[in-house]
C-alpha cells in the first residue's frame, strides 16, 4: 500500500427527488491506493448509489468528493465522463458486454473512446485479452461465451484503459461458485499486476474475506468498517 | 482526426450490416421518397420538352388560320379561304413573313409497284420553310412549278416506302386518282408522330395551282399558315390578321368571323403552363413521401436508442462523452440515410428510364439532379436523425444502464 488517498469522500449525501429519505446520509469514507475495499449491506442500503458516485456516474446532492486529490463532486456530465474514462473502470453483475461487438471490440471501446489509434488499441487489447485467458476468443460474440468467460472479457474491457480505480457490483453475482471463484481470482491478480484500487460491492461474505476492507452501509449511513482477515494480503 | 471520423462512419456501417432488418426499414421510406422525387422531376421534363418538341415539329412563329366551310354561323355565310386572303394579309399586315396555303385531302395514289391511299397536299414553296422542314433528297418545287402548274410533287417517307419500297422514288412518276401523273422532285426528312398520333410523313406535297387545275378546290384552301417576323410578334400579328381577314372577307360588324385562330406556341405556352402545374403537384407529393422517408428513420432511430439504452448506458458508464455518443448515432443515421437515398436514385432512376423509354422521351434525369436528390435525401434524414441522436447523448449514464 502506497499510504496514499485515492478516495477522500466525506459528508456525501444523495437524494432522488420523489424520495422521503435520503438514499445516502453524510457517508464519510477514506480508501487508499492500492486497497481492495468490500461494499456491504442489505438491499436499499445506498451500497450501489455509493458506488456510483465514487464511479462518477453520479454526483452527490451534498459533500465533497476528492477523487486522487481532485474535488470532482460538481463535473459536468462531460467531465464527469472524461474521469470515468481515464481514472475508472467497471464490472458489473451481469457483464453488461455490447451483444454485436466481438470480444476484441469490447475490449478495445474504453482506447477508442480516449483516441487512441486502431493499431495500438487492438495491441493493448489483445495483450489484457490473452491476460484473462480469451486470447483464442477475439472474435467470438457475447453469446458465445460462457458467464465466466463473459465476466474475464468485462474485466479485460475494465481494465484495458489504465484506471487506477476499479469499482465490481457483485461481479460473481451471476456465476457459479467455482466460476465466482476463478472471477474473484482474476480480479485480484489484476490488482496485482497493475497497482489498482479494487471496491467490490458484494453481501457474499466469502468474496469480503478477500479484501483489506469492508465497508458495511445501512440505510445510507456506514455503520462499520471492519478489518477483515485479508486472506489475499 | 481524419483517421477518427473515418472510424466512427466505419463502425456505423457495421452496426447497420449487423442489424440489416432495421437498416432496411429505416432506408425504404427514404429510398422511396427519393425515388418518387426523381421519378415526378424525370416525368414532369421528360413530358414538357415533348411538348416543346411536338411545338417544333408545327413551326415554331406560325399562326395557322382555318376556314369554317360546312359550319355555317348564324347571321351570315363563311366565305373561302382564297389566294385574295393570302394576298391581303401579305399587303396589310406588318408583323407577317410569308403565308402559305394549304389543301389536303386523301386521294388514291398508285406508282408502278404499288397502291397507296394518302394525304395530297396542294401548297406553296415556302411550306417546307415554314415547317421546318429538310429535304432528305431531291428538292421542293419553286415558284416557276407554281406558275407552270408542273406536275411535280415532294413526297414524305412513309409514301415513299409504300410506293416504293426501297427504291429511290425521286425521278419516279405516280398517279393521283386517274388522271393526274406526277413526276416526284424530292423526299422530305422523316418527321415521325406527332403526339395524337397521326404520321407526319404520310405526305404528298404537291403546288396549289396544280391542285386547283386538275383535282380541284371547290372550298377554298384548308388552312393558311403565316409565318410572323419574330417569336415576340406572335401575338401582335394574331391580333393584326384578325380585321384583315374580315374586310377581304367582307364580313359585317355584326357578322362572327368566318375563320379560326390559333398557334402552336400559344397551345404548347399553354400544355407547358398546366405540366409545370402538374409537376409541382407531383414534386410536391414526392417532397412529402420523403418527409415521411425522414420521420421513418427519425421513429427507427428512436426505436434504436430505446432498445440500445442499456448499451448507451454501457459504452457512457465506460467513458464515452456525450458528444461521442451523439456523433455515433448521428453517423448511423448518416450511413441509413445516405444508402436509403442511393437506393432512391436508382429506384428513379429505373423509373424514369423505363417511363421515358415507353413514351419515347429523351433521357431526362441529369446527373446533377441525381446527385442533388440524394444529397437531399440525406439531409432530411440526418436533420431527422438529430433527435434521436441528442436523446441518445442526454441520457443519464445510472439509468441507461438500469434499463431493462
Amino acid at each position: 500500500m502506497s499510504g496514499f488517498s485515492i478516495v477522500e469522500a466525506s459528508g456525501i449525501s444523495k437524494v432522488f427527488p420523489n424520495m422521503t429519505s435520503p438514499v445516502l446520509d453524510g457517508v464519510s469514507i477514506e480508501i487508499e491506493s492500492g486497497e481492495i475495499i468490500a461494499l456491504m449491506g442489505p438491499s436499499g442500503s445506498g451500497k450501489s448509489t455509493l458506488m456510483n458516485i465514487l464511479g462518477c456516474l453520479d454526483g452527490p446532492t451534498a459533500g465533497t468528493y476528492l477523487l486522487g486529490g481532485r474535488d470532482v463532486s460538481t463535473l459536468t456530465a462531460r467531465e464527469r465522463a472524461w474521469v470515468r474514462l481515464h481514472y475508472i473502470g467497471f464490472v458489473f453483475q451481469s457483464f453488461h458486454l455490447i451483444g454485436d461487438h466481438t470480444v476484441l471490440e469490447n475490449v478495445t471501446l474504453p482506447l477508442y473512446y480516449a483516441g487512441l489509434d486502431r493499431h495500438e488499441r487492438e495491441a493493448r487489447a489483445v495483450e489484457v485479452i490473452e491476460r484473462v485467458g480469451l486470447g483464442h476468443r477475439l472474435g467470438h460474440r457475447p453469446a458465445q461465451l460462457s458467464g465466466g468467460e463473459k465476466q474475464r472479457v468485462a474485466i479485460a474491457r475494465a481494465v484495458s484503459g489504465q484506471p487506477r480505480l476499479l469499482l465490481a457490483d457483485e461481479p460473481t453475482g451471476a456465476l457459479d461458485t467455482r466460476t465466482g471463484a476463478e472471477v474473484m481470482e482474476l480480479l485480484l491478480e489484476m490488482h496485482d499486476a497493475r497497482a489498482l484500487t479494487l471496491v467490490i460491492v458484494t453481501h457474499d461474505p466469502e468474496i469480503a474475506a478477500y479484501c483489506h476492507r469492508q465497508i458495511f452501509l445501512r440505510d445510507g449511513k456506514v455503520v462499520s468498517e471492519g478489518r477483515g482477515h485479508a486472506a489475499h494480503a | 482526426m481524419q483517421r477518427t471520423r473515418s472510424e466512427v462512419v466505419g463502425r456505423a456501417v457495421r452496426t447497420a450490416v449487423r442489424n440489416p432488418g432495421r437498416t432496411i426499414l429505416t432506408m425504404l421510406g427514404l429510398a422511396i421518397g427519393v425515388g418518387a422525387f426523381l421519378a415526378m422531376v424525370s416525368f414532369g421534363t421528360g413530358a414538357r420538352s415533348s411538348v416543346m418538341e411536338q411545338f417544333e415539329i408545327l413551326g415554331t412563329r406560325v399562326v395557322y388560320i382555318w376556314g369554317n366551310m360546312g359550319r355555317r354561323n348564324f347571321g351570315g355565310s363563311a366565305r373561302p379561304l382564297t389566294d385574295a386572303d393570302v394576298e391581303a394579309l401579305l399587303r396589310d399586315s406588318l408583323t407577317i413573313e410569308r403565308v402559305v396555303p394549304r389543301i389536303t385531302e386523301v386521294r388514291n395514289v398508285k406508282s408502278a409497284f404499288a397502291r397507296y391511299p394518302t394525304k395530297v397536299t396542294g401548297t406553296m414553296p415556302d411550306f417546307v420553310h415554314i415547317r421546318e422542314w429538310p429535304m432528305l433528297t431531291g428538292g421542293m418545287f419553286d415558284q416557276t412549278d407554281l406558275r407552270q402548274r408542273a406536275k411535280v410533287a415532294v413526297i414524305g417517307t412513309t409514301v415513299a416506302r409504300e410506293l416504293f419500297g426501297r427504291r429511290d422514288p425521286v425521278g419516279q412518276t405516280i398517279t393521283i386518282g386517274s388522271n393526274l401523273p406526277l413526276r416526284i422532285i424530292g423526299v422530305l426528312v422523316a418527321k415521325g408522330e406527332q403526339t395524337t398520333g397521326e404520321d407526319m410523313d404520310d405526305i404528298i406535297l404537291i403546288p396549289a395551282t396544280t391542285y386547283q387545275a386538275f383535282l380541284g378546290m371547290p372550298t377554298g384552301y384548308h388552312e393558311l399558315m403565316l409565318q410572323v417576323r419574330d417569336l415576340s410578334l406572335l401575338q401582335t400579328a394574331m391580333v393584326e390578321a384578325i380585321p384583315i381577314m374580315r374586310r377581304s372577307h367582307r364580313l359585317a360588324d355584326i357578322e362572327e368571323d368566318d375563320f379560326r385562330m390559333a398557334s402552336p406556341a400559344q397551345a404548347a405556352e399553354l400544355a407547358r403552363f398546366v405540366s409545370n402545374i402538374l409537376t409541382g403537384l407531383l414534386v410536391g407529393i414526392a417532397a412529402v413521401s420523403l418527409l415521411v422517408g425522414g420521420i421513418g428513420v427519425m421513429n427507427i432511430q428512436l426505436v434504436s436508442v430505446a432498445e440500445r439504452t442499456q448499451e448507451i448506458g454501457v459504452r457512457s458508464a465506460i467513458g464515452a462523452s456525450p458528444s461521442q455518443i451523439m456523433v455515433q448515432f448521428l453517423a448511423e443515421a448518416v450511413v441509413l440515410s445516405l444508402t436509403g437515398s442511393l437506393a432512391g436514385v436508382g429506384l428513379g432512376w429505373l423509373a424514369s428510364t423505363l417511363v421515358a423509354e415507353a413514351m419515347s422521351w429523351s433521357g431526362t434525369l441529369s446527373p446533377l439532379t441525381m446527385a442533388g436528390a440524394a444529397a437531399f435525401g440525406t439531409s432530411v434524414g440526418v436533420a431527422f436523425g438529430y433527435l434521436p441522436a441528442k436523446r441518445a447523448a442526454q441520457l443519464e449514464p445510472i439509468d441507461a444502464l438500469r434499463h431493462e
